[in-house]
This record gives structure tokens, sequence and C-alpha cells, in this order.
């Protein structure tokens, strides 16, 4: 995909506006920050009190603190908000403006993802601080293994906006693009590594979640910092997250143009 | 029985209303039955480990996570559609028609509205209790029963109480639409025993933010779990709840002052 260089000054422009915007809703913010730290917590302690002294799979209590923490920054940083940001401007006929612009109205949903997530990650992090020092996790981190998690990380978030960018965008067609969402969400708490990291998944279930997108969006990353895969199995996930990522980005395409082409604004 | 009345009048007109938009009642059965049907997967998923969480076998948990789900529809059908009005009222100033008419502001203020479609939740957490009981084979003798009821009860008037005296804040900070998240935040721990969290937070569960009444105690009663001092004191918390909150609330309403004065 290649970018134009006025396209990305004025992508840029719209983050900084909408930087200055999120800041007026830092309270609500924040309690949504807290939102994404009390999910983890809850099955930090079903594991934690599964685990006891001794192990589960393989994890000791440390390593589910370990995990559930880093989780609580990627899903952040991954967290696809666009059917509360984009799907509600198309619905309301809010894209028509955006239209007359000389960029794809994408772009304003890229903003504000951005731009979301840099407020609300400031006030994430002194809560994630004190979390560490309770709950003492072991981080069992390498240099090789930040490094490829920040690249996890980025594909993770990247992929994460397309899906969610594509679900909003069926609100060309329907009223109830919600609902889609939500089978999405479900999909992703059981197979993206939210309700157990995907190695504790049942056999055949973890083959499904190896398969599909849910868990390059989320799971993937944290296995990636903590160590937990092997070369193998390393070098098959990253492959398989650039495939999605592929795929994803082919699909908003696809579903942008058909969408585009019947879409009418009130009072058209 | 004026009360009743009342109630009875704003629950009729609510469903006249909402008659109206009978697809909602699809769609939010089908948004139920997906959000159960992935949580009962997530239990899979633990139990597939451990034959017992703290304590709880897998049927045992699939009933606490009914009576999660019940008591989340009776929130949405009954009580947080009333009190969210009251905060944008106090906001634009017209909850001065609230007062000016001749039936206590707060019974009106929490009975006005019912958004009978969520009455989904409650029917397929009802539904999950039963398939949980079933299984495990409970004798569910008429006090038991009687019991779970009561309990059921004072949960939901400590729900209740809950979610008032955060309506309340609005008197004071004007600004607190999103001040009920707080509730969601603290509820959804409510989704698993409230045995399974560290020392701290199951006091803060227990004392503070008494989610541990709200589900786990009235899952602990019907599956015939150690019946605990909690039992009979959950309906005693909801009332003296019931009553802070409504002091709470006179408290907040003599600063109301509308808008523009």
């Amino acid at each position: 995909m290649i970018v134009r260089r006025a396209t990305l000054a004025g992508a840029l422009a719209l983050t900084r506006a909408e930087v200055a915007d999120m800041f007026q809703y830092r309270v609500v913010l924040f309690l949504y920050s807290l939102w994404e730290v009390v999910h983890p917590i809850v099955y930090l302690a079903v594991w934690g009190a599964i685990a006891g002294e001794g192990e589960v799979g393989g994890l000791r209590l440390s390593d589910f603190a370990a995990y559930y923490l880093t989780f609580m920054l990627v899903s952040h940083v991954t967290a696809a908000i666009e059917i509360y940001t984009f799907g509600p401007m198309i619905q309301q006929g809010e894209l028509s403006p955006h239209l007359l612009r000389p960029m794809n109205p994408v772009w304003v949903a890229a903003a504000r993802n951005i731009s979301y997530k840099s407020v609300s990650m400031l006030l994430l992090i002194p809560v994630w601080i004190g979390l560490v020092i309770i709950l003492r996790p072991s981080f069992t981190i390498t240099a090789g293994s930040v490094a490829l998690f920040l690249v996890a990380l980025v594909v993770a978030a990247l992929l994460s906006f397309l899906v969610g960018t594509t679900f909003a965008l069926l609100a060309f067609w329907t009223t109830r693009s919600f609902s889609f969402w939500e089978i999405w969400i479900g999909l992703t708490f059981l197979l993206g590594g939210q309700v157990a990291p995907v190695e504790l998944l049942p056999g055949f279930v973890q083959n499904l979640a190896t398969a599909l997108p849910m868990r390059y969006t989320l799971g993937f990353p944290i296995e990636v910092l903590l160590n937990r895969l092997d070369p193998g199995e390393l070098a098959l996930g990253f492959a398989l997250q650039f495939a999605w990522l592929i795929a994803a980005a082919l699909i908003v395409r696809a579903v942008w143009r058909a969408g585009i082409r019947q879409y009418s604004a009130v009072g058209a | 029985m004026r009360i009743l009345r009342i109630v009875s009048a704003f629950l009729r007109a609510a469903i006249l209303k909402e008659t109206a938009y009978r697809a909602e009642l699809v769609g939010n059965l089908f948004r139920s039955v997906i959000g159960i049907g992935v949580a009962i997967g997530g239990l899979a998923v633990v139990f597939s480990h451990t034959s017992e969480l703290s304590g709880w076998r897998l049927e045992q948990a699939m009933v606490l996570l009914g009576v999660y789900y019940l008591v989340q529809g009776i929130v949405q059908t009954a009580l947080s559609p009333s009190l969210n009005e009251v905060v944008s009222e106090v906001r634009k100033g017209t909850f001065d028609y609230v007062l000016l008419k001749p039936v206590p502001s707060l019974l009106l203020s929490s009975t006005r509205r019912f958004v009978v479609w969520h009455i989904a939740d409650v029917m397929l957490g009802g539904a999950i209790i039963a398939i949980g009981l079933i299984r495990l084979e409970a004798q569910i003798t008429f006090g038991v029963a009687a019991i779970f009821v009561g309990v059921m009860v004072g949960g939901v008037a400590i729900v209740f109480s809950i979610w008032l005296a955060l309506t309340t804040l609005v008197f004071w900070f004007v600004r607190v639409e999103n001040i009920t998240m707080i509730f969601q935040l603290f509820f959804d721990t409510g989704r698993y025993p409230v045995e399974i969290y560290p020392f701290w937070l199951r006091q803060l569960l227990t004392f503070v933010f008494p989610v541990a009444f709200i589900t786990t105690v009235p899952a602990q009663t019907i599956t015939g779990r150690e019946p605990l001092v909690a039992i009979w004191l959950a309906p005693l918390i909801g009332v003296l709840a019931l009553l802070a909150a409504a002091r709470f609330w006179r408290i907040g309403l003599s600063r109301y002052t509308s808008a523009s004065s």
C-alpha cells in the first residue's frame, strides 16, 4: 500500500486534532482503561486459584501474572473501537463531509484510534505499574523476544484496526452491525487468548485458535514476549499473522468500495 | 396500593411503547444467547484443567453465571433506564417536572421506564440456573427455594442501592453520565465465585462493594454449598443499603437547584 505524502500530512494533522479533543474526556477514558484492567484480573484470579502453589499446563501463578499483565497493555494497544467511532458516522450520515476531503475517511477512524489509545495509555500506565508491584509477575523476556514482540504488536494493532473497520463498514447495509461485532468479540474472548492463554485450550480448539485470526490480534504478541513459543511455532505464527493482515486489508478495500457505492446520506 | 397502581401503569405504558420495536427482542435474544454461550464456553475451558474451582464444580459455577445474567437482566430492564434518565434530567433542569408530580420523587425516578426486551437476559439466566441444578440433581425443597428468592431479592436491593447512590452524585457533580460504569466494573468480577480472588480483593468485593452478596451468595444458597452466615446477612444488608441510599437521595435532592437559578 503506497501512501502519498499529502495524505500522510493530513493524517498527522487529524491525529493532532483528535488528541486535543480526547483530552476533554479524560475521566471517561480513565474509566474505560480501568475496564480493560478488570477482565484480565478476573481471569488471572481464576487461573491463580487453579494453579495455587503448583502449576497448570506448565504455567505457575507468577507466569499467569506476567501473561495477564502483558495482556492489559496489548489489549489496550490493539483494541478496535471503530464500531463506536466509525460505524455511527456512516449511520448518521456524518460521513458526507469527510467524503469531500481529498483523503479516505478511514484515516479519520485511524486518527481517532491512535489518539484514543495514546491519551488513555497515559492514564493506564500508573495503574499498571501499581498492579505489577502487587502481583509479582515473572517476566521471562529476552532482548530478542522484546524485538519480535514489538513487530507482532504493531501487526496485531493494524490487523485489529482493519477487522474493526470491516465490522464498522457493515453499517452501510445494516443497523445491527453491533450484533455481528459481538460474535467477533466472543470468539476473541474464547480463542484469542483472553479466557486462557492459547496453549491451555483443549486440543482441537487450540488448532482452531492457531488457524483463525483472533489470536493474532491479541494473544500472539504476549506469547512472543514471554517466550512461550518454540522457533517452529514462532515462524508459523508470524506467517499466519502477516497472511491475515494482507487478507484483512483486501477485505476492507472490497467492503469499502461496495459500501460507498450504495451509501446515501440522510436527506439525499 | 396507590404505589402499585402507579408502577403497573408505567409498566403497561412501557410494554405498549416497546411493542413498536418487536425486532429488538430478536436482536437482544440473539446477543444474549451469544454472550451466554461464550461465557459457558469459557467455563468449559477453565474446567478442562480442573474439576473444581475454589471448591465450585462446573455445574455450580454455571448456576452462578445464571444468577449473574438474571441480575444483569433485571438491572437493564428495570433499574438503569429510569435512573439514567434522572442524570440527563438534572443536567437539563427538566427534573423539575418530576418534583412537581404528586408522587414521591424517588418512586417516580426509579420506576418510570422499563426496557422490557432485556427480559431475554432474565429468561436465559433462569434457564442456565435450571440446567445447572438439573445436572447437579439438586433436591430443591420449598424451604431452599424460598431462601433463594429472599437472597436474590436482597441482592437486587443491593444493586439498586449502589446504582441509586451513584446516580445521586449527579446533584453534586452534574456531569456523571458514565459514573454507573463503576458499577459494571465491579459487577463483572461477579461472574466467578468470590473465593477465587486474593484476600484483599475478596474483602473489597464482600464488604465495600458487595458483589459477593449479589451472585456468589445466591448461587451458594441454591446449589446447597455450605450455608453461610452470609445467607442470612444478604436480605439484611439489602434493606440497610436501601435505607442508606434513600437517605442519600434525600440529601442530594435538597441540593437540586434546577437549571439557571
